[in-house]
């Protein structure tokens, strides 16, 4: 099966809707009009009876510095600025600081009220949960659910990114059972990064809890978690591109992990093998980009969209 | 160019005993108070969060602090180790920025990042990998914030000691700083806050709000700054170390507090003999000496005696050190804390003199702290003194 050349795709985009989101923000112009696909959600109608599956392409974190010195974000834009600036290209984004500093309610509320009103948030779990579990991490749980509670709505999804050391023993699967009850009623995905957790009664007892299991994109190396189109959640399938710099994957510099830009051939391939499946499965999905680096994430978000969008007229079952 | 500044400030809660934990494990958990224990009425220089959570106070009688807190342990305070453990801590941040401004031997440090971002990475995260440095390295577990300045950085480390981080975006600054007490607010002076708990104005923004003329008229030439920094507006830079005049410093705490003459004399005499012996090892002569006297009541003195030509020799450094405590004890109040340094610093010129020989006394002299100097290095500062000198603890 192949994406383009007129064979038959597993990708069943069967028609694309391009809904149109609220106005918002539009920014200057290198950060919209380059292709405004990004900005929309993409329906497409799966085939196993739920109906449209909403597609929402963003990237992981908004305020870069380094968008700007790449072009991304005009010259002399502002820390305060970017985050209309992004809503005018993107209609979700993951909120990455709430993983160095917990939730505070009164600053994502801020944050919330000045975004444009499209915007949609997946917000990562506290580190002191997950990758520096301190003795209260409960309490931190009750803290974490108090503070994104002022995202009401507009919160998709949170993000419990687990750490590579994180693997499938008896300890560590009693405390994530227990965070996820203790998550109990919110929108919860899970990233593995141990390959252990890859077998299928995780699966089944994610399904059951209805929480998402990320499928990544990261780089080829032993002992990560593979690459899976394994949808636990039909209300939402998650993915995390993280780009595949080997090299830099393990060098402690997040600037050298995540610098790696996605080819328009790598991005089909992966749609024909991964996201035609999930769309199928699922009745909204939404992937990042987290290869923030030189303004990557977002070259490659906007370049998935209009991969997505394009091939609204090649409908195969 | 992008204008906004990023400016990081680690802070080690409790330094003092940050730094006794780390030499004895023993110790964490566990309530703590370091003090100069030899006399009755020691006061408390640091004291662990579980000593602060039962009342202890920095400068509080010790004799006090034991009666809160009955179970801490008791230390003498190690100053020459506190600084070594303050010189790791700077090598630590050094791998993220030049421009680095640490406090004297306190545990605080503000690194400006600006403009490193594509090296190593956003603000928060190189926050976050310098503190997991620090913790890995050291064994000392610093609270750090992000912020726009020094300022706005300082307060955010305040709100969450004694552990955390807090992050404050740029353009944030007026809305954190809001709803915060005066108190945490670096640069408003006690009288200041007494006069504006007067106007029942207690949080930063109700001094925010009060506009400028208003401020100028109770205020007068102060009015400026506290209308800026009410509203996070600082514009100081981070002074990295390079551009700070050297100095040479020693301080002692006094056991019991005194105000007896001889004592304090003998104090500063010592310290000055610690700052000869620390410039002749490193071949520096200094130009200026500084005395600060800490009293018992809070209340502090602070002068200096500035020479035509550096020197390092003992003989002049007491006299001068004298001198200067002349000039800076004017009160009767007990006096808590001695801190002699030596600034404008420079090195002894090897150069040779054109002219006449210098005298055989000048001469003696040399060598006499030349011998001294051997037996300093091979025995420990303190093991030979002279008469004028008492031993520091």
């Amino acid at each position: 099966m192949e994406w383009s050349g007129g064979l038959i795709h597993c990708f069943l985009l069967k028609h694309i809707e391009l809904d149109d989101v609220a106005p918002g923000v539009r920014g200057a112009e290198t950060a919209t009009n380059d292709n405004m696909q990004s900005l929309k959600k993409i329906s497409v109608p799966s085939a196993n009876g739920h109906g449209n599956c909403e597609v929402m392409v963003g990237t992981c974190g908004y305020s870069y510095l380094e968008w700007v010195d790449s072009g991304f974000y005009p010259p002399e834009t502002k820390s305060s600025e970017m985050l209309g600036l992004y809503g005018g290209c993107f209609p979700i984004v993951e909120l990455n600081y709430t993983w160095y500093q917990m939730a505070r309610g009164d600053a994502l509320s801020r944050m919330a009220d000045a975004a444009p009103p499209h915007l949609l948030f997946s917000a990562k779990l506290t580190r002191t949960i997950t990758h520096e579990r301190v003795e209260d991490w409960r309490e931190q749980v009750t803290l974490y659910r108090h503070g994104i509670a002022s995202l009401k709505k507009r919160l998709l999804s949170i993000l419990v990114q687990l750490p590579p050391d994180f693997d499938r023993t008896i300890n560590n699967r009693c405390f994530l059972a227990e965070l996820l009850d203790r998550l109990h009623g919110l929108p919860v995905a899970v990233e593995f990064r141990h390959r252990s957790w890859a077998v299928d009664e995780v699966f089944s007892e994610l399904e059951r809890r209805a929480v998402s299991l990320v499928t990544v994109d990261e780089p080829d190396l032993p002992g990560l978690f593979p690459a899976l189109d394994v949808v636990t959640n039909p209300a939402l399938f998650y993915v995390r591109f993280h780009g595949r710099n080997i090299q830099g994957w393990r060098s402690g510099n997040m600037q050298k992990k995540f610098d790696y830009d996605y080819g328009e051939g790598e991005l089909q391939q992966w749609c024909e093998r991964y996201l035609s499946s999930m769309v199928h499965r699922s009745d909204r999905g939404i992937i990042f980009f987290n290869n923030h680096v030189r303004s990557q994430a977002p070259r490659n978000a906007r370049l998935l969209s209009s991969l997505i969008a394009e091939n609204k007229e090649r409908l195969v079952v | 160019m992008n204008r906004e500044r990023f400016v990081l400030h680690l802070n080690v809660a409790d330094f003092a005993v940050a730094v006794e934990r780390v030499v004895d494990i023993s110790l964490r958990g566990k309530p703590v108070i370091v003090a100069p224990l030899q006399a009755a009425r020691a006061a408390v220089h640091d004291m662990s969060n579980e000593a602060y959570n039962d009342g202890v106070r920095k400068g509080m009688l010790l004799r006090q602090a034991t009666r809160l807190c009955r179970s801490a342990q008791l230390l003498p305070p190690r100053f020459d180790l506190y600084q070594k453990a303050m010189a790791a801590f700077v090598n630590e941040a050094r791998q993220y920025s030049p421009v680095l401004e640490p406090g004297i031997g306190d545990g605080h440090l503000f690194l400006d990042i600006t403009g490193t971002h594509r090296l190593i990475g956003t603000a928060p995260d190189v926050g976050w990998q310098l503190r997991k440095r620090v913790r890995k390295n050291l064994g000392i577990d610093p609270i750090w914030s992000v912020g726009v300045n020094k300022l706005v950085a300082k307060v955010a480390t305040r709100v969450v000691k004694p552990l955390g981080e807090y992050i404050v975006g740029p353009g944030e600054e007026e809305s954190f700083l809001a709803p915060l007490p005066l108190l945490l607010l670096p640069g408003v002076q006690s009288r200041e806050r007494a006069r504006l708990r007067e106007f029942n104005i207690k949080h930063i923004g109700q001094l925010a709000a009060v506009e400028k003329k208003q401020l100028y008229t109770v205020f007068g030439t102060r009015a400026e700054t506290l209308y800026n920094i009410s509203r996070g507006k600082d514009d100081q830079l981070v002074q990295p170390q390079e551009n700070q005049s050297p100095v040479i410093w020693r301080e002692h705490a006094i056991p019991g507090d005194s105000a007896d003459r001889r004592l304090i004399e003998g104090v500063v005499a010592a310290l000055s003999v610690r700052i000869g012996y620390a410039l002749r090892d490193a071949g520096m002569v200094g130009k200026r000496l500084v005395l600060r006297l800490d009293y018992i009541d809070g209340g502090n003195a602070i002068r200096q005696v500035s020479l035509r030509r550096g020197i390092s020799d003992d003989f002049t450094l007491q006299s001068m050190s004298l001198l200067v405590l002349k000039r800076a004890w004017g009160r009767r109040a007990r006096i808590r804390r001695c801190r002699l340094s030596c600034e404008r610093l420079h090195r002894k010129s090897p150069q040779l003199s054109l002219f006449p020989e210098r005298p055989d006394s000048d001469r003696k002299k040399e060598n006499v702290l030349s011998a001294l100097d051997r037996v300093r290095k091979k025995f420990g500062a303190d093991s030979v003194r002279f008469g004028s000198q008492v031993p520091l603890h």
